[in-house]
């Protein structure tokens, strides 16, 4: 492995970044504004987590077909684990789902992890 | 036909895949995003490189573009990021929600599905919505963030040159970042630097200056056209015809080099019509004639001689084969080693060693053995990766090379590359390496193969020619159909080249040692060889994207052999030179720090003429290989004005002129005096072949080749076969008499060529038994270095003048030098 001592980068200029942050708020207030304008009436959520989802496994890409849902894996990269979800998607109107890891540590994991505790000890 | 040949198989594959980053080029399908806007969907990643947010996030929010797609090879492959709900695309407003129960997950936006009231019997958890970007990058678990190392080998590229780039891409969406450096058309280049960014900065610096070089080297090379040129007709040995004829050159420092390709034209007369030919120079002869081996042998004009011209045909071949490199050194992470890059770079890297069990002895088999200082450089290559060797004269730079090339090939990382910028030093070290027992395989150019060598059983073309075939293989009968009648039917041609080409991988495979010009390591025939460690000989004669050809098929442990107080590459354009083309990358190394080992002992001088030399140009390190008598031919009777000490500055006062060109110097007192000189040295039993005249003026060579032939007393064919030529021509070589005409005697201008200092250590360390230096003392000595050389002279009372039967000390006065001069 080469370790590179010092990386010398181009300065950052302050300047750059105080702009950058602005435009970037903008564009953020203008999307939230723009959405609020445009959608009078609230759509109805329509997301029920399709029935077949979890007899599906090699439905999904990426992951190794072994891992299910839910399960825990020791990334080798990052050493930290992960937790193999799916995510749902719609290809046109059909529903979808795809494999893929979440650290442990995301929020995303947390909530999913202290509900089936909680479920389990019922 | 054989260009055409070459071309196609140029290594054209080393691009950026379209999914690269338009900002740094990381290309990692994990970490990055397209576009998703009809009139953009370009690429980008998820790193920050030195900006506040990742690359994506910083060209959506410049763009005002809000929709990504995922690339087809992540691990959710191709996909649009939309909401699950509403479908609704804008990034800036989507997040995650998890299932309450399952390990499922769903897009969702912000504005309005999360904010619809009544949620309360779904299966979701609302309230764990998590933004698709945070902290200005998008979620890292979805598109990675590119390695460190990923990130160090990329483009590195600043706030201010994003803006640029999104400004440009506004009116141009086809621009690229090499377009905001693009210097105006009378723009001075940009300068070398010492160390660089990254690769695409190195490629944004040097590849204008070779372009700039190429364009020069091709104007002036078309414009060499002469006219009225007597020829003379042979046929060769292949069979083909071949024209003699004499190319006047000037001081331009443009040399014909067997190889080179001239186009013979006849405009036609009574009886024969118009007819023109190309071919490629195969020799020059000491009558300084050209040879040069017609390509098509029907309908020459044989039995015309008078009348003909010439003109030059360029090809860029080189300049290409240094921007492909160039390139691949940017965008190809395989091309040299992560340690390789950094140093090359100038970056600060950890210091490594190469894992190598040493060899018991440093020496190899069929070399002589080696000295202390040879055997610590070849001790400490094995174990560096990058390492320099400065070989100043006579020092057994080639030896030491052959021998670490041998210990390199012996440890198994497979076949070993060695390349010169010049055909000769690579034939030389070809041959030395040979002798090891290694097996080499020369690798020549296609338009050289005619060009004799003494290496010829190396050659690759020979090797297939030569190929053992007994069993009258199918390339053996073409082979010998294609000598026969001179070309071949279509079919035939088609299945002798496939052959051949399979015939010459078979053989450079089963190489240990590849033997080829720097420019030659770009050979479509080695575009797929690995070249893990790789030596470059005379590296300090090489422009840095020169040398940059050998090192980017692999590189991981790299050996430079040079002497950067020798003369550097060659730089026809000036202003090229002047941005820094000329410095080798050597010389950067030197600069930056890597301190090169130094060959100490030198064997070709008499110990008085290394005396000088040493203490100027090597700090006084330069230790005697032979003595005194090893340089002493007792029955040469040649009047040295102090006998132990066979070398003087002969004082000459006559004036220099303007050559009839216009265009050089000449000084016809110096050129008088150099007759009689070589007049002595051949009347004391010197032969020919052991003299040199090195004139730094084509006006002045001219003139003292005919000088002698007109006025010399012995047989005139003696005084032809001395060479003489300039200071550049005999870099590399030695001769045991060395007489030096310096031709520049006028008080009010400069020295020109002899200024350089690195041009006047070159003249002073050829000679082997003697030195005779013929110049102006009151001119030479304005100028310091000069100036210490003419009181070395002094000192050892060998500054003389007089008629030389009778050579007396000089008292003539040195002026001061100047403390500064250009
Ligand atoms: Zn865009
Ligand atoms: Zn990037
Ligand atoms: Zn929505």
């Amino acid at each position: 492995k080469v370790k590179v001592m010092q990386k010398k980068m181009p300065e950052s200029d302050p300047a750059e970044e105080a702009e950058f942050d602005r435009e970037y708020r903008a564009l953020m207030q203008e999307s939230i504004d723009s959405r609020k304008l445009e959608m009078r009436s609230r759509p109805t959520l329509n997301m029920t987590i399709p029935l077949n989802l979890f007899d599906s496994k090699d439905h999904g890409r990426g992951g190794g077909t072994d891992i299910e849902s839910g399960d825990e894996v020791v990334d080798d990269q990052t050493s930290g684990t992960s937790v193999q979800f799916r995510v749902l998607v719609k290809k046109g109107n059909k529903q979808q789902t795809k494999q893929l890891r979440i650290p442990r540590d995301c929020s995303l994991v947390q909530s999913t992890k202290q509900k089936e505790a909680a479920e389990l000890e019922e | 036909e054989e260009g055409g040949d070459e071309e196609s198989l140029e290594y054209s594959k080393r691009h950026l895949p379209e999914h690269a980053c338009k900002y740094c080029g990381i290309h990692n399908p994990a970490c990055i995003m397209r576009c998703n806007v009809p009139t953009c969907r370009k690429w980008f990643c998820n790193s920050r490189g030195n900006t506040s947010g990742s690359h994506i996030v910083n060209h959506l929010v410049r763009a005002k573009h809000k929709e990504v797609c995922l690339h087809k090879d992540s691990p959710l492959g191709e996909t649009i990021l939309e909401c699950y709900n509403c479908g609704c695309r804008n990034v800036f407003l989507l997040g995650f929600i998890p299932a309450k129960s399952e390990s499922v997950v769903v897009l969702l936006c912000r504005e309005p599905c999360l904010s619809v009231n009544g949620l309360k019997d779904m299966n979701w958890d609302l309230s764990q919505w998590l933004p698709l970007i945070d902290d200005r990058c998008f979620l890292d678990w979805l598109v990675k963030v590119p390695s460190e190392q990923e990130q160090l080998r990329a483009r590195q590229i600043s706030a201010q040159q994003i803006n640029k780039v999104e400004e440009l891409w506004k009116t141009n969406p086809e621009a690229t970042l090499e377009d905001l450096e693009k210097p105006g058309v009378d723009d001075e280049p940009q300068p070398v630097a010492l160390k660089y960014e990254d690769a695409y900065q190195y490629q944004n610096v040097f590849g204008p200056l070779v372009k700039l070089e190429a364009d020069y080297d091709k104007m002036m090379k078309e414009s060499q056209s002469k006219d009225n040129i007597t020829v003379r007709w042979d046929v060769g040995l292949n069979k083909k015809r071949v024209a003699y004829f004499v190319f006047p050159k000037e001081d331009n420092e443009l040399r014909l080099v067997p190889g080179d390709e001239l186009r013979l034209r006849y405009p036609g007369d009574g009886t024969h019509s118009g007819w023109q030919s190309v071919g490629h120079v195969i020799k020059l002869t000491a009558q300084e004639e050209v040879a040069l081996e017609l390509r098509a042998s029907q309908g020459v004009p044989i039995d015309v001689n008078h009348n003909f011209s010439v003109d030059f045909v360029w090809k860029s071949t080189s300049f290409d084969r240094m921007q492909v490199a160039m390139k691949t050194f940017a965008v190809d992470e395989t091309s040299v080693s992560g340690y390789i890059y950094h140093r090359l770079l100038g970056h600060e890297v950890e210091m490594q060693t190469v894992r190598n069990t040493l060899p018991r002895r440093f020496g190899a088999p069929g070399l002589p053995e080696l000295n202390a200082s040879q055997v610590y450089a070849v001790k400490s290559v094995l174990q560096k990766p990058v390492s320099l060797i400065q070989g100043p004269p006579g020092t057994g730079k080639t030896v030491t090379s052959a021998a670490i090339v041998y210990h390199l090939a012996k440890q198994g990382q497979g076949q070993v590359l060695v390349c010169a910028p010049s055909n000769v030093a690579v034939d030389q070290l070809a041959e030395k390496i040979s002798a090891t027992g290694l097996k080499v395989v020369r690798l020549c150019a296609k338009s050289r193969e005619a060009v004799s060598s003494p290496v010829e059983h190396l050659t690759l073309h020979y090797q297939v020619r030569h190929l053992d075939t007994t069993d009258k293989s199918e390339l053996h009968k073409l082979q010998l159909l294609k000598d026969e009648l001179g070309e071949l039917s279509s079919a035939d041609e088609k299945k002798y080249k496939s052959l051949k080409r399979a015939t010459e991988r078979e053989i450079s495979q089963s190489a240990d040692v590849i033997c080829c010009t720097c420019v030659g390591a770009g050979d479509p025939r080695l575009a797929n060889f690995r070249f893990r460690q790789v030596l470059v000989d005379e590296s300090t004669q090489a422009t840095e994207p020169e040398c940059l050809i050998p090192l980017v098929l692999g590189a991981k442990q790299l050996v430079l052999v040079g002497d950067h107080c020798q003369l550097g590459p060659v730089i026809m354009c000036k202003k090229a030179a002047r941005a820094g083309l000329a410095q080798s990358l050597f010389e950067r190394l030197v600069l930056l720090g890597v301190k090169p080992i130094r060959l100490q002992v030198q064997y070709r001088m008499h110990p008085s003429l290394s005396e000088f030399p040493s203490n100027s140009f090597y700090e006084g390190t330069l230790q005697n290989g032979v003595t005194t008598s090893d340089r002493l031919l007792s029955q040469i009777d040649f009047p040295w004005p102090v006998p132990n000490r066979p070398m003087f500055f002969y004082v000459q006062m006559g004036q220099e002129e303007i050559s009839a060109s216009g265009t050089s110097y000449l000084n016809r007192g110096e050129a008088g005096n150099v007759e009689k000189i070589v007049t002595t040295f051949l009347k004391s039993g010197v032969v020919p072949a052991q003299i040199g005249v090195i004139t730094p003026y084509e006006g002045q060579r001219a003139y003292i080749v005919n000088n002698m032939a007109r006025n010399g007393s012995l047989r005139q064919q003696l005084y032809k076969e001395i060479e003489v030529a300039s200071v550049d021509s005999f870099q590399g070589r030695e001769k045991d008499f060395i007489i030096l005409s310096c031709v520049r005697s006028n008080e009010h201008q400069g020295i020109g060529f002899l200024n350089d200092p690195r041009r006047l250590n070159v003249a002073l360390t050829r000679a082997r038994y003697g030195i005779v230096i013929l110049g102006n003392p009151k001119v030479l000595s304005k100028q310091p270095l000069w100036n210490t050389l003419l009181t070395h002279y002094k000192e050892h009372e060998v500054l003389v003048e007089g008629s030389l039967n009778n050579l007396k000390q000089s008292m003539v006065q040195f002026q001061k030098p100047k403390k500064v001069y250009n």
